[in-house]
């Protein structure tokens, strides 16, 4: 598991979490090199179906970022991204994917360290929940590996 | 690339250019730069890959009601279908609908997935983990989460599927690893996806030894009866709708249905009527069901209008105009209740009709759901 | 891509991914060093040599300040020399150098919005200085989605709209007027609309304003002079909004206008919003509406200023046996929250503490034998004049009694019968006048405003700002401002400065000449929309609107049904680029403009290996 490195895709966006992160770096704030950064105007821009695109194809967490409720620049969109990713979140239970893989976070343009605990605490979730189960085992093909529960 | 296996499969060459096929066409009824001949055509005449690039290809919703009119017997949906596996291949692709949050669904059961879909079972029900029928519940649990805003509460569907088949004194197999039919990627061209999906639905309901499938949605009855035997082979179980089972105990005198007064009417589902010719047994079982009258619409059986969506593809203003025009003949009976037997069908037109005033709106319901609730 | 099939009255301009654009895509990539701030963690050569790999990359290069003007002369000759319709940065972070960039891809002749970002400093190299390879492998995955994001870049344009140096103002009491002058005083031409036949609003029911005691109808006369005076100034009386068209710089509103008996047409920039409120009157309350010794606080200053005594002559015959004697001095009974802070209005109604303060005071100025009762609940009186006018009251007189809403006052016969908690006991006051005081609530028309508007109200009513704290005079809506009671039920001062910073507003959009909308807007498919509004309905900025399109006749005549169809427009300049609407749309047909489905997913794929 040591040399597992997990890769997540992390939505932020350009108001509010892309300019915590943005911060982070400024304050050279140190973390480690798993995410890999889409940046959004909102995060209500972030549709269920991102998220499942992005577990499909292979990422091992999915952290989805945007301003705090109250503070969003285009009002409600935070709201929004709310009820996609509980959306997204009632997809993925029925389909077996663990529900911690995928995480919400309100992270303001002040929090620089925020940005980089979450990270950090977020690879460390994903490292112990292992590599995304459904690439794992994409190998088997089908008449070998069909599990049936 | 060689165009003339699919022209010869699909009898497309015996085309006379009559225009039956546009003139039935529910599409270019509304969208007069839609023409199934044209397409047709243009492909013979060598222009196939224009076809390919035409986001029309991903138009038609194969509701086979030209093929049914056409003198030479062109099949026109098989065409289309095969045209898009084409296009697929080289990449094009449809406007997948809902931001193609369904695609995604279903792709990623072709994946090493451990689902658990069977939640919706409640505590009164009867299930087995052997036996003879296993009921296929399909994609029920992704649309209720989906189209939760619809509220067209598709896992009552699957509730009342086991109530009424307990009634009926079977205790089917319902199976976490149960995947999606597939109809829907094969229809927009992914006939990878699909083959994958057949293979392992198959795998499952042969290891758990059911001899008998049932099903509630048209589409995923249609998909395994006409579609997977060409990808997997002849399936090694039998296939209904539970509609057939249903009519079939109720004619043997073995099931009796609580009384459920109302005016309905009923959409034949394009895979129901057309595809399927399963049009009586939906019919015998409303008629068996005390208090209820079935009013027919204009358009019914093998000339029902088809619900305007198909695949989760290309859904458009167009497709709505359709819609409108489905609800429309709906109202006209006098019903204020459409009952059909296509989970999908239920929800593209509850879509259409939410935009409605209450003049004009109708409740779209599925025929299992309704007779289901009228259970004590 | 799809014919249009139907006619509209506006073409959109829809274009494809860029594969099926008229010339192939050529990236161009430059990856800078930064200095040493990227260079010195990450193996820049490398990255340039990968980026080399890429789908559509036809160059690439390095430099050591791509900001510098060496840099940006880079960025503009490659264009030229490697005809390059696509570029690439990757360095530091778009929020602060995006603009640079776009503005020289601009001059290298290419539309900004071909431009892509990619942070590999900020959110890279000074973030992962210790991870070697690791961080140089997190770079070569971001230049790797930014190349493919940047293949399927449109070219936007961006609206410019001509701004309408005219405000208008809607509402003529003192913030509507406060507002008007400081924007003619601005030179910009004002319209102010006043519903009733006479400007001054609520002022002009009024009688002394706390805590100065300065007559009500010098102050608003006063200001009415100056508006009536101003020749930037154009006052409509007896005329209401009917319709309202347009947006931000360009809006024009049809006002009729009793006066003239027509509908006139209103052209404006910017709008102002200053229709305050009003009193709320309680009927069935306390006996108003029937007896008439019950009436309101405004009533009580009409009374006052008419200079007439307001009470009405005892008549203390009728004496309940057992109960308190009967005072020799004229009683008025005032209770406070009549109407507020319950069930039907929650709130506090701000202004009335002090106003009945205010009329207690001049009841015992008038005459000293008067015995002015205060029922209250909590008294407000923030701030430092308005305390020490808490305590003229007391001190000349004026008795404040505390009810609690468990146990509020009752009027039986001719008496206030109320439990004082302090002292335990139960008080019957009778009473010669009982002035009750009410909130102020919205005016009714409130909220059809709101509708034509397009900009939301409160629970109560009340016009609901765009922030609280951080924009609580503008609307959500671009172009529409907020002040007065209109707003929240607000002191005259408040109501005064909120003009002034409405006013101060509106200047910065009409001291424009001209306002550009951002390219990053919502488009529409005209195809695939079906009308069913999920867009509007999650629009905060009133962006989408609805059109109707004809169908082409059918060549053969057919009676076609449904004749017509309606389908969203987006409005460039109000779409501030969220794209909530694009999740919601059930077909695709709303596209979120530079961060659209397909690019997003784009980079998600390029991301996971591409």
């Amino acid at each position: 598991m040591d040399n597992f490195q997990p890769k997540i895709i992390a939505f932020a966006c350009n108001w509010c979490s892309y300019a915590g992160a943005d911060l982070a770096g400024v304050s050279r704030i140190q973390y480690p090199p798993t995410t890999r950064v889409i940046r959004v105007m909102c995060s209500g821009r972030v549709s269920p179906m991102f998220i499942l695109e992005a577990l499909r194809g292979g990422a091992d967490g999915v952290l989805v970022t945007g301003c705090h409720l109250g503070d969003c620049h285009y009002i409600s969109g935070n709201e929004k991204a709310v009820h996609n990713v509980e959306m997204a979140r009632s997809l993925l239970g029925l389909l077996g994917i663990e529900s911690q893989r995928l995480r919400l976070e309100w992270i303001s343009a002040a929090e620089g360290a925020r940005f980089a605990d979450i990270v950090r605490e977020f690879t460390e979730q994903v490292r112990e929940l292992g590599a995304n189960p459904l690439v794992a085992e994409q190998k088997h093909t089908v008449r070998e590996g069909a599990t049936l529960s | 690339m060689n165009y003339q296996p699919i022209i010869q499969r699909t009898r497309a060459y015996l085309c006379l250019d009559c225009g039956k096929c546009t003139g039935s066409c529910p599409l270019a009824r509304v969208d007069l730069d839609y023409s199934p001949r044209r397409i047709v055509e243009r492909v013979i005449f060598g222009e196939a890959e224009a076809v390919m690039a035409d986001p029309h290809l991903w138009s038609c919703m194969t509701c086979g009601l030209c093929s049914a009119r056409c003198p030479s017997n062109v099949d026109f949906s098989r065409f289309i279908v095969e045209m898009r596996a084409e296009a697929f291949r080289a990449g094009e692709r449809g406007i997948y609908a809902h931001n193609g949050i369904l695609q995604e669904v279903m792709r990623i059961q072709t994946m090493n997935v451990h689902q658990d879909r069977t939640g919706w079972l409640e505590d009164d029900m009867q299930v087995s983990e052997d036996g003879e029928y296993f009921y296929f519940a399909g994609c029920l649990p992704f649309f209720e989460v989906i189209f939760a805003d619809l509220e067209v509460k598709a896992l009552d569907i699957a509730r009342s599927a086991v109530r009424l088949l307990n009634r009926a004194g079977i205790a089917p197999i319902v199976s976490n690893a149960e995947r999606c039919c597939g109809a829907d990627l094969m229809l927009a061209g992914d006939v990878d996806s699909f083959r994958r999906l057949a293979e392992l639905n198959v795998e499952t309901i042969k290891a758990s030894g059911a001899k008998k499938v049932v099903f509630t949605c048209a589409e995923c009855y249609n998909a395994f009866k006409t579609d997977y035997r060409g990808y997997v082979g002849q399936l090694p179980f039998e296939l209904m709708h539970l509609t057939e089972l249903l009519s079939e105990k109720l004619g043997a005198g073995k099931l009796e249905l609580e009384a459920r007064p109302g005016l309905v009417t009923y959409h034949d589902p394009c895979r129901m009527c057309r595809y399927l010719k399963v049009m009586d047994p939906p019919r015998t079982v409303l008629a068996s069901v005390p208090g209820l009258e079935l009013v027919e619409m204009e358009d019914n059986r093998e000339r029902a209008m088809c619900c305007g969506s198909t695949a989760w593809v290309n859904c458009s203003g167009c497709s709505k105009l359709i819609q409108k025009e489905k609800l429309h003949q709906a109202r006209e009976t006098g019903a204020r209740v459409m009952l059909t037997t296509c989970p999908k069908c239920q929800i593209h037109l509850t879509c259409a009709s939410r935009d409605l005033d209450a003049e004009q709106a109708v409740d779209v319901v599925d025929l299992t759901s309704w007779v289901g609730q009228a259970l004590a | 891509m799809f014919p249009s099939i139907l006619q509209s009255q506006k073409q959109v301009p829809r274009e494809r991914s860029t594969e099926r654009h008229s010339e192939p895509v050529r990236i161009g990539v430059f990856v800078c060093h930064c200095g040493h701030n990227i260079a010195g963690y990450l193996d820049v050569p490398a990255l340039v040599e990968s980026a080399r790999t890429l789908p559509h990359v036809v160059f690439a290069h390095d430099s050591l300040f791509t900001c510098s003007d060496a840099g940006l002369a880079e960025i503009r000759t490659a264009i030229a020399e490697h005809n390059l319709n696509r570029v690439v940065v990757a360095s530091c972070t778009p929020r602060t150098h995006e603009p640079l960039f776009q503005t020289a891809c601009q001059e290298g002749g290419l539309n900004r919005y071909l431009f892509e970002f990619v942070n590999i400093r900020d959110q890279c190299s000074w973030v992962h200085m210790n991870e070697g390879e690791r961080a140089t492998q997190k770079a070569r995955d971001l230049i790797r989605m930014g190349v493919a994001k940047a293949a399927l870049l449109e070219p936007l344009e961006e609206v410019e709209l001509a701004v309408q140096p005219a405000a208008a103002v809607i509402g003529g009491g003192m913030s509507g007027m406060t507002a008007a002058l400081n924007l003619a005083r601005r030179g910009f031409a004002v319209t102010l609309l006043e519903r009733e036949p006479e400007l001054g609003g609520i002022l002009r029911h009024l009688n002394t304003l706390y805590p100065t005691g300065a007559k009500a109808s010098e102050l608003v006369d006063r200001q009415i002079a100056k508006v009536r005076d101003d020749p930037r100034i154009e006052v409509l009386i007896s005329a209401e909004v009917r319709e309202v068209r347009g947006s931000i710089g360009n809006y024009e509103l049809v006002v009729h206008s009793k006066q003239f008996g027509m509908d006139l047409p209103v052209q404006a920039g910017v709008i102002i919003i200053a229709t305050g409120a009003e009193e709320l009157k309680p009927v069935g309350t306390y006996g108003y509406g029937s007896d008439p010794r019950v009436i309101t606080q405004q009533e009580l200053e009409g009374l006052l200023s008419e200079n007439s005594s307001p009470l009405p002559s005892a008549n203390r015959s009728a004496v309940p046996a057992g109960a308190d004697a009967p005072s020799p001095h004229p009683t008025v009974v005032m209770i406070q929250c009549v109407g507020a802070r319950d069930e039907t209005h929650s709130y506090c109604g701000r202004t009335c503490c002090l106003t009945a303060m205010k009329n207690a005071m001049l009841l015992k100025e008038r005459n000293p034998e008067t015995e002015v009762h205060v029922l209250y609940r909590d008294i407000e009186v923030h701030g430092t004049h308005f305390e020490d006018y808490y305590a003229k009251a007391r001190e000349l007189g004026v008795i404040f009694s505390r009810y609690t809403p468990e146990e509020p006052p009752q009027v039986v016969a001719d008496r206030v019968i109320v439990y004082d908690e302090l002292l335990g006991m139960r008080l019957g006051i009778p009473y010669d006048l009982l002035v009750l005081s009410t909130p102020m609530v919205p005016r009714p028309g409130a909220r059809q405003l709101a509708q034509m508007f397009k900009v939301p109200v409160d629970e109560y009513g009340f016009f609901l700002e765009a922030h609280v704290k951080l924009r609580p005079l503008d609307f959500a809506t671009d172009g529409i401002y907020l002040c007065g009671s209109a707003h929240w039920p607000a002191h005259l001062d408040e109501a005064i400065s909120q003009a002034y910073g409405a006013a101060a507003r509106a200047a910065t959009i009409l001291s424009k000449e001209q306002i550009r909308a951002s390219g990053v807007v919502a488009h529409v498919d005209e195809y695939l929309c079906r009308g069913c509004e999920r867009c509007a309905d999650v629009c905060e900025f009133g962006a989408i609107e609805f059109i109707e399109l004809e169908r082409k006749a059918s060549p053969f005549n057919l009676p076609i049904q449904p004749a017509n169809r309606k389908v969203a427009q987006v409005n460039p300049v109000m779409c501030k680029g969220c794209g909530a609407c694009a999740v919601v749309c059930p077909t695709c047909a709303m596209q979120a403009a530079h961060f659209s489905s397909e690019q997003v997913t784009a980079m998600i794929q390029a991301a996971l290996g591409g």
